[in-house]
């Protein structure tokens, strides 16, 4: 089972269409996790949504409670979420990206991808990881082929993933793939 | 006995209620309404699930209401309270049962379940109609432009990706609605247009978006975003260009795709969501309009009520994230949008629903006419372009009453 925190985005449910065709998936939103629900859940996915990271507290009490404990992915604001939690900063770019196709390419520190392949992404962020950025176990994975912008985190001792970019945004050519490789690991 | 015309002419000019709808090759009028259902946040629910499924009529074109449903009921319809807003006390949202149908093909063709629907009693209705040339517009350049920059820096934080600004025009007018709405189509006729005329007051538009076309378990929607100023050496060529080479134009209506995507997501079977025709050209009298086709399988047991709350009110003329935007949107409107962004359309017993985006539409209500015209404000818009695609999207309606 896969649980989704929705921070009422309108691309919440892109994702959660493509997650429903690897496993069952519960929704709700993050202002009402169902908490039994969540602890059955062996994956829990972080929506993208509006704002900034700090607005959303009870997100980061999920993070904290269930890394290293249950996978973890975060889809844009919930990239962004987990850096957040990680001490990382969230900072505001000067382009900015909404409805946009970029270059990611993926960095000889994934383990998921083939370094240096490039994807099609869509993108729908102001705000960015703010660089220099240190962590002892997640570790910068993708990036923008143009602005070298972080696209990418894998963790893999915790077991925690995310990307920037929308894998559901139909401006993603491998937006399936993608998703599966990242549920599958 | 009048034959088929001579009767339309007569309900025409007559004050009787009637609908008028437009479809494929022609119109649709509905009249002889023997129910009439004032909707509100507490019945909505129940009238989508319960009350449509009721009717049983043996004219399959009748066996439906129609109507339409304001915005602020479809806000309150997922939970967001609107403000208090000036107000004109228009009703929420209302919905009609017809009983005669008649078809502007070729030919006339009329379906009716009364017996003497013909003899229509024409009171002596007298003509009181006049109306101005010049309208009130309720947020100027300078106020336009400060609401642009307020919203400009909520992009930069990320609270929303897009916002539609909206603005109102109204006058003091009581106006022929039938006259109108043939002069109307007369010169910009589009897909979803449709008027209504009750006793206490009628809506006009021509709008061109279809929120919702829906036949058994397969749904469509065919959402707009992007509009080009025509002019008259303009080909649809150019168009197809011009949106395609517009950094702005393209991105805006990306947004809108993953949006409404999103929103069929939430009623349909897993991978069943898929783009039918990507960024299209289509030509109006004023501009041009890049539009995009959506379908989807809807999912088992999903009611009218889980289908209207997935997919409205329409977000392509609101922005997004839908539900933020519309609440930075609340915090600035002083002026209730009324049917503007609401929709209009039918459900029919065995579930069958056609539902627009109310846009480009006078409401005449209490001798006050208002027009009200919206346009996106994304990261790279300039509020001098956005202020005139408003009046360039309102021009054909304001123009109807310089004649």
């Amino acid at each position: 089972m896969i649980y989704v925190i929705d921070h009422e985005d309108s691309f919440t449910y892109n994702l959660v269409h493509l997650l429903e065709g690897f496993a069952p998936t519960y929704v709700s939103n993050y202002y009402d996790i169902n908490w039994r629900q969540l602890e059955k859940s062996k994956i829990i996915i972080f929506s993208p949504g509006p704002g900034n990271p700090s607005n959303y507290p009870e997100t980061q009490k999920v993070y904290n409670k269930y890394k290293g404990k249950k996978k973890i992915i975060g889809i844009c604001l919930g990239f962004q979420q987990i850096l957040y939690a990680e001490n990382a900063h969230i900072v505001p770019q000067k382009k900015i990206y909404h409805g946009y196709q970029s270059r990611v390419k993926a960095l000889k520190e994934s383990t998921l991808f083939k370094p240096n392949k490039v994807f099609l992404a869509g993108r729908y962020h102001s705000l960015k990881l703010k660089e220099p950025f240190n962590s002892l176990s997640l570790k910068i994975t993708m990036r923008c082929v143009e602005s070298n912008v972080a696209m990418a985190i894998e963790d893999t001792i915790n077991n925690v993933y995310g990307f920037q970019f929308h894998p559901d945004s139909f401006l993603t050519v491998d937006g399936k793939f993608l998703i599966q490789k990242v549920l599958q690991f | 006995m009048l034959n088929n015309k001579e009767y339309l002419n007569k309900i025409f000019q007559s004050n009787k209620p009637l609908i008028i709808y437009k479809t494929i090759g022609g119109y649709d009028v509905y009249t002889d309404f023997k129910e009439k259902i004032t909707l509100n946040s507490k019945n909505f629910k129940n009238f989508l699930n319960k009350k449509t499924l009721q009717l049983k009529s043996p004219i399959k074109e009748l066996n439906c209401y129609i109507g339409f449903f304001g915005f602020q009921l479809l806000c309150e319809n997922i939970k967001i309270k609107i403000p208090k807003q000036q107000s004109l006390n228009f009703y929420p949202g209302l919905v009609y049962k017809p009983q005669t149908i008649i078809k502007i093909r070729k030919n006339i063709v009329i379906k009716s379940l009364l017996k003497n629907f013909r003899q229509i009693q024409t009171s002596k209705y007298e003509n009181k109609h006049f109306y101005q040339k010049k309208f009130n517009l309720n947020l100027d350049e300078s106020k336009y432009s400060n609401l642009f920059k307020h919203f400009s820096k909520k992009i930069q934080l990320g609270e929303t990706y897009q916002i539609k600004i909206c603005q109102t025009y109204s006058n003091k007018s009581k106006i022929d609605a039938v006259d109108f709405f043939w002069k109307l189509m007369s010169i910009n006729e589009s897909p979803e247009s449709f008027l209504i005329r009750d006793k206490d007051y009628s809506i006009v538009s021509c709008s061109p978006e279809t929120l919702i076309e829906k036949k058994k378990d397969v749904i469509i929607t065919k959402p707009i975003a992007g509009t080009l100023n025509r002019t008259k050496k303009m080909t649809t060529k150019f168009a197809n260009n011009f949106f395609k080479k517009n950094e702005k134009e393209s991105k805006e209506h990306n947004m809108i795709v993953d949006m409404e995507r999103n929103d069929l997501s939430r009623i349909c079977k897993t991978g069943t969501v898929k783009i039918n025709k990507l960024k299209t050209v289509e030509q109006y009298r004023d501009l041009y309009h890049y539009v995009t086709e959506i379908k989807g399988k809807l999912k088992k047991h999903i009611t009218n009520h889980d289908i209207i709350s997935a997919m409205m009110p329409g977000g392509s003329v609101i922005g997004c994230p839908k539900i933020n935007t519309i609440k930075l949107l609340n915090g600035r409107e002083k002026l209730n949008r009324n049917i503007y962004t609401g929709s209009f359309g039918y459900i029919n017993t065995n579930g069958d629903m056609r539902f627009n985006i109310i846009i480009r539409s006078i409401l005449n209500y209490k001798k006050r006419a208002e027009i009200s015209a919206a346009s996106g404000v994304v990261i790279d818009s300039k509020p001098k372009r956005e202020y005139k695609e408003n009046y360039i999207k309102a021009k054909s309606l304001l123009d109807l009453f310089k004649t």
